[in-house]
């Protein structure tokens, strides 16, 4: 095992937390949009995460790669395994004069809850933070190895 | 017993190795944060230190890494805690740097038997 991989981990999350917040973001963005390409309103996004290992970077069967496999049994970088719509019910309002209203007057909203995603979006924040924090971490124990040659 | 290959320079070795191994589980843990289902997983260090410097020089083998119990799990099965990792992270650092040190100044002990303590 060795460090710069294990920075690798954590750029996996930085990754994926950053996907988060861009999915979030777009969904506060979206929160009244009646129009998109597909037709009807917009749907709420869900990132879903999962754990996978973490893939050796050197060739197969090489020594590196041997010996790594012993200790990497349980390295798990995270992923974004899929990116999911909502499949709530939009919310209707009664618009009349609005020129997507159907023909009892009601326009279809998303639904979105302002206050879900914000608390979601610091969540992602808080997440990222920590990984960043993991990373400085990592970055002085390769910073001290490196002075063993000074 | 050459003096590189003696049992304080096999320990620190050791001793590192086990900081590195544990670094990558504290790093996995915190990069799954988010991950539903994802169990905090953490190695005994001190038995696994232990068990280390018992087995022989040549034998490499992969330490128990075994699921922590005793953490509040939420609600979509995940039980890691900041606290607890950031704490890890800390320690786990500071253990590698004084290793490292340690290390460092056993190479300077040499470097100077090299240079005639000059």
């Amino acid at each position: 095992m060795n460090l710069f991989r294990v920075m690798e981990i954590s750029g996996s999350a930085l990754l994926a937390e950053r996907l988060r917040a861009e999915i979030v973001t777009a969904n506060l963005a979206n929160a009244e949009t009646t129009r998109t390409e597909k037709g009807g309103p917009y749907q709420r996004m869900h990132v879903v995460f999962g754990a996978r290992p973490s893939q050796s970077g050197s060739g197969p069967g090489s020594f590196g790669t041997m010996l790594a496999s012993f200790a990497d049994l349980h390295a798990e970088e995270v992923r974004v395994v899929n990116v999911v719509a909502d499949q709530a019910a939009p919310i209707r309002r009664f618009e009349p004069g609005n020129p997507d209203a159907d023909t009892q007057g009601y326009v279809a909203y998303p639904a979105i809850n302002p206050a879900e995603e914000m608390v979601n979006l610091m969540g992602a924040a808080r997440a990222y933070e920590i990984n960043v924090s993991a990373v400085t971490s990592t970055k002085a124990m390769i910073q001290s190895a490196i002075g063993l040659l000074s | 017993m050459s003096w590189l290959s003696g049992p304080q320079m096999m320990f620190l070795e050791r001793y590192l190795d086990l900081s590195t191994m544990r670094q990558t589980l504290v790093t996995t843990n915190l990069a799954n944060i988010d991950t539903p289902g994802y169990h905090t997983r953490d190695i005994d260090f001190r038995g696994e230190l232990n068990r280390a410097l018992d087995a022989p020089l040549t034998t490499v083998s992969a330490p128990f890494t075994r699921e922590v119990r005793g953490l509040t799990e939420r609600p979509d099965g995940n039980n890691v805690s900041a606290d607890r990792e950031s704490m890890l992270l800390a320690e786990t650092q500071l253990q590698f740097k004084a290793a490292a040190a340690i290390l460092r100044a056993q190479f300077a002990q040499l470097s100077t038997a090299i240079r005639e303590g000059q």
